[in-house]
């Protein structure tokens, strides 16, 4: 008789207790949902708007928050020109439909996630390959050497295992350029840390890019 | 050491139980885990009264 | 397991069209298996099939083959419990059935589709009719909104049995962890430019799934299991049941707060990501020590005989309770914290936690499934493992544990050089990819592989023949 006293053994108690705890963090999910979408909407310090393509983008170090943050600097043109508000919003708007039509996520990582193929794509738009690149594939500016890489870069392997091509069109080419550039202006709390940097680098402030 | 200096980008309430030694993950395991004893004595008291 | 169906042992419709859904999942999981050992290979020689079948397509049938064979075989499982649990035929199982023929061509349409067309032009079309190219979510649009169709069917099905039947415990929790586990897939099929958001969303499905419905699912599953196969007593595997999905909700729904630190998120989720997903590991561990429980205590008790019923669905369900523990909550747990995951996250570590995990705590109980429908389908006894049953599970679990040991030094030697030493770069990627300890692991991983994929060929055999063997056995 005594058994049937406990509490421990009692299914209606531990019913009761699955139902409010999930429950609750069902509501405490939902109210926590709405403070991050406020803070991570298109145009917010965390998720700039598309114009930040018209501005210099840099990766440095906060003492202030222990890591590194996005720094949107002066601006500067992309693919020669200034885009108003409406074309960089269709430009990032094509960008971000050819990343999913070309499934870059089954060999590259986007904001970590993905396949493991490839490099993380989080900060590409500031990466210093891009220097060695812009040389071997003879173009003026970075944008212009994504762009063609993006195109053709079975034309340009730097290892063993190579991209393929996927048919992306120059129209498509700039476009994802647009979104990565969008990308690595993304406030990610400091991922990839340190990245491309050494320990001088690190200690500077600043990073390989610029 | 333990409670630190407002940093994130956007001042929101959840971000400021965040600043001290695990204030926010310790409050909403509280909020979630308190109203079982609660539940608990209730069924105590209802077992105990099946009983009599 | 063939001829399963022209048996007349199963009493109801709806378990015959659960041995349907089992069918097309064990085929399912030899296509993943085939796509796993091609990808595999491209990490060795990245020349094998480029330019014709690249690792993005292999890899993207590989994740979207897993899923699908899992969802079938849990349908199918529920299609096998529900007149048991509810002591009457499912109601509306012309529409089940016919559920069953629509999903299984949709799947075969997305499946050609990824493979012949691979991708499409960047514009809205190719979202809905080609690929969605995002991570476990690749099926277009139009085959999401047949997916959500077919569920509707499915879900009205259980949820009129259920109200119309015996209504236990174990039934309760799966028709309200099913509404959730459906409506859930509703999150991930919009678009959006901005990517944070679009990856805040894509983990309400992919998160709320794996580390939250799907572990309660495996929790009903594994107490109706237990009922069945040792005969443990209802009132005890029910009690278990509601405990774990107290601790499996209390920690897994705010848990998704790990998937939140490095994409744009506040600051704030690293510390609920940190504490709720480092409980994770609570629940299985229960997991764990009710089915050993269970079995030690009905073995043996009132001075009876132990009897196991169903040998090889028993041993698949104890590789599920230590594989879950295992792989989503140890290998999980390795890498949940933000000090940790902010160099871990995007590297073969996940790859290694993800295939341990999937298989642990899905695969397993899954299988074991298939062994418990395959006894009912011939009406046999008591169903003794049989050497093919043994080669199977030996071979499967040795080869899943060989590739997570070979993808955890892959996933070490990544993060300590790529991301920590030269900080996650283009070349820092292919520094890492190139040093010796890597390609020793990717070449352990491929041969681990093949360890599996005969264990899966010992795997089908057995499933097509233990049945008529065993069912010849017993009537002699």
């Amino acid at each position: 008789m005594a058994k049937s006293h406990s509490v421990w053994t009692s299914i209606r108690f531990w019913r009761q207790s699955a139902a409010w705890v999930t429950g609750f963090a069902v509501v405490l999910l939902i109210l926590l949902t709405f403070d991050t979408m406020r803070q991570i909407k298109m145009g917010s310090k965390r998720v700039p708007a598309p114009t930040v393509i018209n501005h210099h983008i840099d990766y440095k170090y906060s003492k202030k928050r222990g890591h590194e943050v996005p720094v949107i600097g002066k601006k500067e043109l992309f693919f020669g020109k200034e885009w108003s508000p409406k074309e960089a919003a269709a430009l990032l708007h094509k960008g971000k439909l050819t990343e999913q039509a070309k499934n870059c996520m089954d060999c590259h990582t986007l904001l970590g996630n993905g396949a493991y193929y490839a490099p993380d794509l989080t900060k590409a738009w500031l990466d210093p390959k891009w220097k060695d690149m812009q040389a071997m594939i003879g173009a003026k500016t970075r944008e212009e050497a994504m762009a063609k890489f993006l195109q053709h870069p079975e034309m340009y392997p730097t290892h063993e295992r190579r991209m393929p091509n996927l048919k992306i069109t120059a129209e498509e080419a700039q476009a994802l350029v647009a979104f990565l550039k969008h990308m690595s202006s993304i406030d990610t709390n400091g991922f990839p840390r340190g990245f491309s940097k050494t320990v001088s680098d690190f200690k500077a402030g600043g990073t390989y890019a610029h | 050491m333990f409670f630190e200096k407002f940093t994130d980008v956007y001042p929101s309430f959840w971000g400021w139980l965040n600043q001290g030694p695990l204030t926010l993950t310790l409050f909403l395991h509280t909020i979630i885990i308190l109203p079982m004893i609660w539940l608990y004595f209730k069924e105590k008291k209802r077992l105990e009264q099946e009983d009599k | 397991m063939l001829t399963s169906i022209k048996n007349n042992h199963l009493k109801y419709e709806s378990q015959k069209l659960g041995m349907m859904y089992f069918r097309v999942a064990i085929i399912l999981f030899g296509a993943q298996l085939l796509m796993g050992l091609i990808a595999a290979i491209q990490f060795m020689y990245p020349a094998f099939l480029y330019g014709v079948f690249d690792f993005s397509v292999a890899r993207m049938v590989h994740i979207n083959a897993l899923v699908v064979w899992m969802l079938y075989a849990m349908i199918g499982s529920v299609y096998l419990m529900l007149p048991d649990e509810t002591g009457i035929e499912t109601v509306g199982i012309g529409l089940g059935k016919l559920a069953f023929w629509v999903l299984t061509a949709a799947v075969t349409v997305v499946v050609l589709v990824f493979i012949f067309i691979q991708i499409g032009p960047g514009k809205e079309s190719s979202i809905w009719l080609i690929n969605e190219g995002r991570e476990y979510l690749e099926a277009p649009r139009w085959a999401d909104i047949g997916i959500v169709v077919v569920v509707l069917i499915f879900y009205y099905n259980v949820f009129f049995t259920y109200m119309k039947g015996q209504r236990t415990g174990i039934m309760t929790v799966m028709v309200a962890n099913l509404m959730a586990l459906a409506g859930l897939y509703l999150a991930g099929m919009f678009f959006t430019d901005n990517i944070s958001m679009d990856q805040y969303w894509w983990w309400w499905v992919i998160h709320l799934w794996v580390e939250a419905t799907w572990e309660v699912f495996v929790g009903t599953l594994a107490a109706y299991a237990l009922i069945k196969i040792i005969d443990a007593k209802r009132e005890i595997v029910e009690m278990w049941l509601w405990i774990e999905v107290l601790m499996l909700f209390g920690s897994g729904i705010l848990g998704l707060g790990h998937h939140y630190f490095w994409i744009g998120t506040p600051e704030y989720w690293w510390e609920i990501g940190a504490l709720f997903s480092a409980l994770e590991p609570v629940p299985l561990v229960a997991m764990f020590v009710h089915v050993l429980y269970d079995w030690g205590k009905e073995q043996g008790a009132n001075g009876e005989k132990p009897v196991i019923k169903n040998g090889p669905a028993m041993a698949w369900l104890v590789t599920n309770a230590f594989g879950n523990f295992l792989g989503a909550g140890i290998w999980g747990f390795f890498h949940t914290l933000p000090q940790v995951n902010i160099y871990t996250h995007g590297t073969q570590f996940t790859a290694a936690h993800g295939h341990l995990a999937f298989f642990g705590a899905y695969a397993t109980i899954l299988i074991g499934m298939m062994y418990y429908g395959i006894q009912r389908a011939y009406g046999i006894e008591r169903l003794k493992a049989t050497f093919k049953s043994k080669m199977a599970i030996t071979l499967i679990v040795f080869g899943m544990l060989g590739m997570t040991v070979a993808l955890t030094i892959a996933g070490y030697e990544q993060v300590l050089v790529e991301r920590a030493e030269l900080g996650a770069g283009w070349d820092a990627y292919f520094v890492a990819q190139a040093l010796p300890w890597m390609k020793q692991a990717m070449a352990w991983r491929t041969v681990m592989g093949v360890v599996m994929v005969v264990g899966f060929v010992y795997l089908i055999w057995d499933l097509v023949t233990i049945g008529p063997k065993e069912a010849k056995e017993n009537n002699q």
